[in-house]
Order: C-alpha cells, then structure tokens, then sequence
C-alpha cells in the first residue's frame, strides 16, 4: 500500500514538472471550451427562435450539455493516451524500471500507483471542467441530476480509457509508439459501438455491448445503470491487471 | 550472504550464463571479472531480482530472490549498469524518493539522504536537476542511491564507468570505506580495478565461471609456466627424462592421452623448437606440438589489463594524499 503511495506521489510530481501535462490541459480546455461556447450559441438561438412558453421538453440541460459531453468523450480518446505514454515507456527509456523492479514492491504496487496518478490528474481535469456547468447555474436552473449523471459516466469512462493508456505504455520504450497504440486500442473499443447500427445479430449484440459508446451514452443521458459502472469498473480493473501481467513478464522473456 | 545455486539463463535459444554457482562472504567484496558478454550483467539482474533464472536458485541474506523477493530487495542496492536516474528530479529529490521506496522509515529519511549524499560526495550538486549533471556525477548520484537505505548487500554493475580517473579513485574509497559493514559484488571488466578493490576474483567467459580465487593466487597459477603438449606416434618410457634434459624445460608430466607430454618450461622461454628435436632423435614419431593455452589465460588476454595512464597516476596521488 505504501509502496502505491510513493510510487503515485513520484508520477504526479513528474506529471507536473513536465510539459506534457499542460499542454494537455490547456489542448483540452480549449477545445472542450469552444464547444460550450457554441453550443450556447445553438441554445440561444432556438430561446430566441421560441413563441410563447417553453415546451416541457425545452431543457437548456440537454440542449448544452448532452451534445457537449458527447464531443468530450471523443477528445479523451485522443488526449488520455497522451496523458499516459509516458508512464511505463518513459522508466524502459530511461532504465529506471530497473530501479523499481528491484526495489521491494511488487509490479501490482508499481502499476496501480501509476494508475492512481493519472486518475487524479484526470480528475483535476473534471473538476476545472466544472466551471461550464456552474457559469451557466448562476443563470438559470440545471438538471443536476443530469448533470451529476453525466459526470459520473466521464469519471468511469476517463477511468476505463486511463488503463487502456497505461497498458499500452507497457508495450514499447517509445512514448509516441505507446500513445498509438493506446489510440488504436481506445478508437477500435469506441467504434465497436457503430456495429449496433448495421443490424442486430447475436455477434453485433455482444460487440455493442463492449463498446465505450454504448455505455457512455447511456449514463450521460441520465440514466445510472450498475452495468454500466461494473463495465466501466471491470474494464479498468482488466487493463491494469494485464498491465501488471506485461511487468511481471518481462522476467522471464 | 549471496548464495548462487547452478544459475543458468537463456534468451530464447541463446544462454548468456549456464550453470554459474558461487558465494559471497560476509562482509567482503567479490569481484566479477570478465570481458564484455561474459554474462556478468545477466547474473547481477537475476541476484537483483530483475530477471528470474531460466533454472537453478539465488538468495541474498538468506531470502531466495525469486520465492521471497520483498525480504531479499530490502537488503539489497543495486546500482546498473546505467544509472536509474530521473533527470526531472534534483539530486536530493531524487535520493530521498529512492528511500521511500526501500522502505526506509519516513522519520529517517532526510538523514539517510544525506549520509548517501556526503559518502559519495555529491553534497555540492544536491539541489541540482539530475538532467544537468556529468557522466561522473551521474555515476556517483547512483551509487548514492544504491547505499541511501544502507542496504547488508550491494552488487554495483561497473561501478566505475564513465568517471574520470580523479573520480574513479574517489569511488574506490567509497566502496572500500563499504568494506566491512557490507557485502559488495561489483562487475568490470578492467583487472586491475579487480586487484585494486576486490578480497576474492571469479573469473567469468561465456556464461560459464573460469576460476574462483584472490587475485594474487590466481595470478601465480597463471603466471608460473609456459605449457606445451606433445603427443607421439609411440610410448616410449624414457622420452620424459630426454626431453627433460633441454635446456629450460622444468618439468615433464604424462599428458591426458596416451602418448601425450605435457612440458612445463620457464616463464617467457620457447622451448618448442629444442623439444622438437629431442623428441625426433628419440624416434618417438612426432604428431604433434602446440602451445596448451589454459582457458583462463585466454580470458585474460580478453580482459582489459592496463587502465589509461592517467588512471594510473591518479591512483598514486589518491595513495599519497
Ligand atoms: N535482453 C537480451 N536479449 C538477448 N540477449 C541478451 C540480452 N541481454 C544480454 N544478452 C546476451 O547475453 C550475453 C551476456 O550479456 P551480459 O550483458 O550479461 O554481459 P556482460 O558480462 O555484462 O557484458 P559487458 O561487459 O559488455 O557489460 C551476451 O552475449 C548478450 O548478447
Ligand atoms: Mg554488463
């Protein structure tokens, strides 16, 4: 446990004196940023285009929010893996995976310290995020519910997307390779959800039902269903056990 | 303290060591000599932990390495070939991050640190980022991170590497001021840093240990004679005492096969071409004379045998002063 501890301590450090992670942050704020603000521009629009009171349906909600929270899962696709090249890759490099293997912690203690890290740099990430949300509360009311919903599936997904990352980073000492591969990996798990739409056989069922998309959608429509957590959860937890399996394998290659 | 069992290993088809057995002592420093290859890495990696043996057994106090891992690593320092160091940390950032992770306790952190920091002197560089450092300082950062938790033993990968011949007399004080109080294996291929620091020598080639000994006494095995073989077509009893009589042959001994000599003459004499002939005019039927190499000599022409000039002079002002 401790051993998690001093390892996440270290990545985070690392984290932050590097580039990298501004960079990411600044990449995801600023398109995460422009999508709000054109969003509002769409929701201002059909305010201005209604006559009379607002149907029950008209929720500024759904209207911003659903849409925008879509975008994001998307671009998480594209800036997680650029979050977590570095973590296995970066030691192979620099050869200090030589220190850590050796040191008394075992590869369990290594890997989810580094998964711990990344978690809560993504959350840092989710929490300034916040600012759209409650910027537009001082406005007008919120589905909070919603709101929390939609957030809750963000932290699972950004979860499940973090150790596909991080497993990924175990294959190969070069950062940019890792954050390929753990591209390929994230868009082939996402696109698994389209097969939905050509038809409905038992196969085209079962892929749907591993695919980020589907789960995702249906936690940021407000929905909370367990399956969709332990799918998230059980992901997570696969990855970063299969993370631990690539370190623990190196010894004997 | 360090007990190495028939450690053999194998990358894919390819054995880098094959069946290599040995001990340390407490307390003393083990030297592992061999040229590049020799599988002196392979071997400090599965001591470490680093790589499990593809077959036999290691411990290190006591702890097998690869059924008791924690116990053996936190007894253990460990300092690879290249140093493990992060570059976006300071010196002291970085050792104290080191102490944490071999368990030292949080209270005693910062004086650990700072022990390491003045044996291997690099006090002046503590506030440093590691990025910006020397290959010497390099070295010596890692050094101070494989004792900062003051480890019972420590195997040191080419310790000396990469340093100037200043500092690499400065490193050899360190490690013999280790003596003693630790159990040191260290790696080089360069014999007379072996002589210079080490109680005991194991000469390694090919994955395989050549010889096990001090230095001195080694050196006398190797440096006593030169050894030739004669074979002949026929036995004859008295070829011994003649070829015996040449001048500067020592010693006549029956050779491994039949009809085979084996002729010791002084060091540094060629006996080959008077031998030849004593063996003709006895009518023994001459097959065959060749120079017997022993394969401990044969590493030794692969080792490097002389440090660079400078080496040299500064181990004599290091004495000096
Ligand atoms: N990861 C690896 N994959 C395949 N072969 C390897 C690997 N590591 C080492 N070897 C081989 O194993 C043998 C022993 O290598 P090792 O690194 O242990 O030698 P060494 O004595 O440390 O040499 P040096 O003095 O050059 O450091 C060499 O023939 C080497 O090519
Ligand atoms: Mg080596």
């Amino acid at each position: 446990m401790s051993g998690v501890l001093v390892i996440a301590r270290k990545e985070l450090k690392q984290l932050f004196t590097s580039p990298i992670a501004y960079v990411a942050l600044a990449m995801f704020f600023l398109i995460t940023g422009f999508l709000f603000f054109s969003l509002i521009g769409v929701y201002t629009s059909q305010v201005l285009q209604l006559q009379g009171p607002p149907p029950s349906d008209f929720d500024p909600t759904r209207i911003i929010f659903s849409p925008l929270f879509q975008d994001v899962s998307f671009v998480l696709i594209l800036l997680v893996p650029i979050l977590t090249m570095r973590l296995v890759s970066e030691e192979d490099r620099a050869r200090t995976m030589e220190l850590l293997a050796t040191s008394p912690l075992t590869s369990t203690a290594i890997v989810v310290g580094k998964y711990v890290a990344s978690l809560v740099l993504f959350a840092v990430l989710l929490a300034i995020s916040a600012y759209m949300p409650l910027s537009l509360a001082v406005m007008g009311r919120l589905d909070w519910g919603l709101l929390a919903a939609s957030y809750l599936g963000l932290l699972l997904l950004g979860g499940a997307f973090l150790a596909v990352g991080l497993f990924a980073s175990t294959l190969n000492e070069n950062q940019i390779v890792s954050a390929a591969i753990g591209f390929a990996l994230l868009l082939l798990f996402w696109v698994l959800g389209f097969a939905q739409q050509a038809s409905g056989s038992a196969v085209q069922q079962v892929l749907s039902s591993l695919s980020f998309s589907t789960h995702f959608s249906s936690l940021a429509s407000g929905v909370v269903d367990t399956q969709d957590i332990v799918f998230f959860l059980s992901l997570a937890g696969f990855f970063v056990f299969l993370g631990v399996l690539a370190l623990e394998s190196r010894k004997w290659r | 303290m360090i007990q190495a069992d028939s450690l053999s290993r194998s990358y894919g088809e390819r054995w880098a060591i094959r069946d290599v057995s040995f001990q340390a002592r407490e307390g003393e420093i083990l030297g592992f000599l061999g040229p590049n290859g020799a599988g002196k890495t392979t071997t400090m990696r599965i001591l470490t932990g680093f790589l499990a043996p593809t077959s036999g057994r290691a411990s290190v106090a006591g702890f097998d390495i690869v059924d008791n891992p924690m116990e053996a690593k936190r007894r253990l320092g460990y300092l690879p070939e290249t140093p493990p160091l992060y570059d976006d940390f300071t010196t002291r950032e970085y050792l104290s991050f080191v102490a944490r992770l071999k368990r030292v306790d949080r209270r005693k952190v910062d004086d650990a640190v700072d022990r390491a920091m003045s044996m291997c002197g690099v006090e002046d560089v503590a506030d440093r980022l590691i990025r910006n450092l020397s290959r010497g300082y390099r070295q010596r950062v890692g050094l101070a991170h494989a004792i900062v938790h003051d480890p019972q033993v420590l195997i040191l990968d080419e310790p000396t590497s990469a340093m100037d011949p200043r500092q690499i007399v400065e490193i050899r004080k360190v490690i013999r001021g280790l003596r003693g109080s630790h159990t040191i294996i260290l790696s080089t291929h360069i014999l007379p840093e072996a002589t210079a620091l080490c109680d005991r020598v194991i000469i390694i080639n090919e994955g395989a240990i050549v010889a096990v000994d001090t230095y001195e006494q080694l050196a006398a095995r190797l440096r006593s004679s030169e050894k030739t073989l004669v074979r002949t077509a026929r036995a004859l009893g008295d070829l011994a005492a003649r070829v015996g009589r040449v001048p500067g042959v020592l010693h006549v001994a029956p050779g491994p096969g039949r009809g085979e000599w084996v002729v010791e003459a002084a060091l540094g004499r060629d006996v080959r071409e008077h031998v030849a002939r004593a063996v003709v005019e006895a009518d023994a039927g001459l097959l065959e004379l060749r120079p017997l190499a022993m394969s401990l000599e044969e590493v030794f022409l692969k080792l490097v045998t002389h440090e660079d000039e400078a080496a040299a002079d500064g181990e004599r002002e290091g004495a000096r002063a």
